[in-house]
């Protein structure tokens, strides 16, 4: 797998994707701040970090939904911002996305049948009487009962509103997918089936996902390869088995030590961070985690450091990536053992 | 449902007035002045609501005048929905300095009291039924404008409007096929509400003589007229005052109604 990336182009090349909200009278909220990464046909790249750390704004930007401040995105090498208007309409077809809350990514006042006529209408890829038949077949890829196609959302569970989320996205044949947590708002139970379509979807189609998530367990799941933000930056990216058995950040250790574990006898230590979250509106120079790291050392404060590769398909952005593993089996710990 | 058979029923008399109205509601005939009314003695060809101090049959006039109230109710709920609309989409949707130039002129309309506005507008134009619109309109489109662009701004943030761009449509698209959709309901209720208000503010200028003129019948001029012989002969007064009544609530009634019609979680 690791040798077949290093030839392969990736599908997806982020390069230093950079994304600002003004904040009137407060300055400039850093949402995502010189974020790169690849992300290679085939594969599922996950995307893990806490609430409010700019993991959904990067989908956005990607998908275009949102105005990009700086960087590039380029899709089989081609440019995707400012491409001319022929060729930004190439990129609809080829890249999709899936939304996190089916209740509001389903337009309530359309039928099935409306929302996924849609894209045919707007892209106007087939004649109109050709659309129904179309539709059809798509509601056999992901599995949607056809009675379900004059049904209006509010009267579909959250699975299958979700599942018509899914129906939509195909419906241009993407290569690319942005999955927006698409299961965070789903029960448990039907969460595994809208993971395992997707999963199988994706063998069957080829596709490519960019698969972001706060939840680890379902991140783990599905992806070859996870990278994980906090404050808007990139601190590892690395295959998921490196992440889970070798991860190098402090902030990861500090992640992952919060997976809750069912295994009982194990004695599981849990890294309790000092302090919240800094704010991202004008941040200080130097490494944002610095506040809150165990290891935080003077050049933290005044350096940020850039992402390296540490061994092959594994980059941390972190002064003392070499260090931290012995680190943090030295720092303040809670066990939690006796439940 | 009352509202609708209520308001369907005001329709129907008023589009039919011609054929069931038996006297002329113009013409002068003293003999027969202040007769009260027989109700239905005479079946319909009685006076059913008595005369008026000029022995016009008040049945009669309430039935043109309602015929004008509507036109004029019709006519300006329509223009004033149809530029309100327009406006606050533009204003919801493209946001920016668009926005703040339409919401500002439409807080300057608002702060200025709509019947004093009217008053100064029709004593400058001088009154008659075009400009009683024009007026109407100019007071009344703000409405629309605030209520359609606080639910496109709210609509177009929500993620299906995402998922459509995200296919990649137009804005054109996206603004009549997504987000029209989500705005219409509450614009046919406010549309409803407003027709009340417009009959009855149509009515306030007719009786401030800046609307409707004489000899032409409108409710609020035919109040007017009865003011003076209110203690003695109140049924000049009431015929028009409960015929308004009854038509605004039923226009009220019937925005109520469609709300829960048009909503399409109902089950």
């Amino acid at each position: 797998m690791i040798a077949e990336n290093l030839e392969k182009q990736p599908l997806i090349r982020v390069d230093k994707l950079v994304k600002y909200f003004k904040i009137s009278g407060k300055g400039m909220l850093h949402a995502v701040d010189e974020v790169s990464f690849n992300v290679f046909e085939g594969e599922t790249l996950g995307l893990v970090g806490e609430s409010g750390c700019g993991k959904s704004t990067v989908g956005n930007v990607i998908m275009r939904l949102t105005p990009h401040t700086g960087g590039d995105l380029y899709l089989e090498e081609d440019h995707v911002f400012n491409a001319s208007k022929e060729k930004s309409n190439t990129f609809f077809k080829k890249m999709q996305i899936i939304f996190q809350d089916p209740y509001s990514s389903l337009n309530p006042r359309k039928t099935v049948r409306k929302i996924l006529a849609e894209a045919y209408e707007v892209q106007k890829l087939c004649p109109k009487n050709e659309i129904d038949g179309r539709i059809l077949e798509l509601c056999d890829t992901v599995g949607i009962s056809r009675e379900l196609l004059d049904y209006y959302p509010h009267e579909l569970d959250g699975g299958t509103r979700q599942v018509v989320g899914i129906a939509r996205a195909l419906s241009l044949n993407p290569k690319f997918i942005v999955c927006d947590e698409p299961v965070s708002s789903l029960d448990v139970s039907v969460q595994a089936k809208i993971i395992n379509l997707l999963m199988d979807l994706q063998k069957k189609y080829g596709l490519t996902y960019l698969f972001i998530s706060h939840d680890l367990s379902v991140v783990r799941h599905i992806s070859n390869r996870i990278a994980v933000m906090y404050l808007g930056k990139i601190v590892e990216i690395a295959n998921t088995d490196l992440i889970f058995n070798n991860c190098l950040h402090p902030y990861t250790i500090a992640l992952l030590s919060a997976i809750p574990k069912v295994d009982v006898d194990k004695k599981t230590e849990r890294i309790i961070l000092k302090g919240d979250v800094p704010s991202p509106i004008n941040p200080k120079p130097g490494c944002r985690f610095a506040k809150r790291c165990w290891m935080a050392r003077e050049i933290c404060q005044t350096e940020s450091p850039e992402l390296k590769e540490v061994e092959p398909m594994h980059q941390v952005a972190c002064h003392f990536a070499a260090e931290s593993r012995k680190l943090s089996e030295s720092a303040e710990t809670m066990t939690i053992s006796d439940f | 449902m009352v509202g609708a058979v209520t308001a369907l029923i005001i329709i129907l008399l008023s589009l039919f007035s011609p054929v069931i109205v038996k006297y002329n509601p113009i013409t002068n005939s003293l003999r027969e002045r202040l007769l009260p009314p027989e109700y239905f003695a005479r079946g319909l060809n009685g006076h059913i609501f008595g005369t008026d101090d000029l022995g016009r049959d008040i049945f009669s006039r309430l039935l043109l005048g309602s015929r004008y109230s509507l036109f004029i109710a019709a006519s300006v709920v329509s223009l004033s929905a149809l530029i309100g609309t327009i406006l606050g989409a533009i204003s919801g949707y493209f946001g920016g300095i668009v926005d703040i130039l339409i919401m500002r002129f439409c807080e300057i309309m608002m702060a200025i009291p709509n019947l004093v506005l009217a008053i100064a507008v029709m004593a400058i134009l001088g009154p008659n039924i075009f400009n009683l619109i024009i007026v109407l309109v100019i007071t009344s489109w703000v409405q629309y404008c605030k209520l359609t662009r606080n639910n496109v701004m709210v609509v177009r943030n929500v993620e299906f409007v995402k998922a459509s761009q995200a296919l990649g449509a137009s804005k054109w698209h996206i603004m009549f096929s997504q987000i029209f959709p989500n705005v219409t309901t509450q614009l046919i209720i406010l549309i409803s509400q407003q027709f009340g208000w417009t009959i009855l503010t149509e009515a306030s200028l007719s009786f401030l003589s800046l609307g409707v003129q004489p000899p032409i019948p409108s409710w609020g001029n035919m109040i007017a007229d009865g003011r003076n012989y209110l203690i003695t002969h109140p049924w000049m007064v009431f015929a028009p005052g409960i015929a308004l009544m009854i038509t605004v609530l039923a226009f009220n009634f019937l925005g109520d109604g469609l709300r829960d019609v048009l909503d399409p979680k109902r089950i």
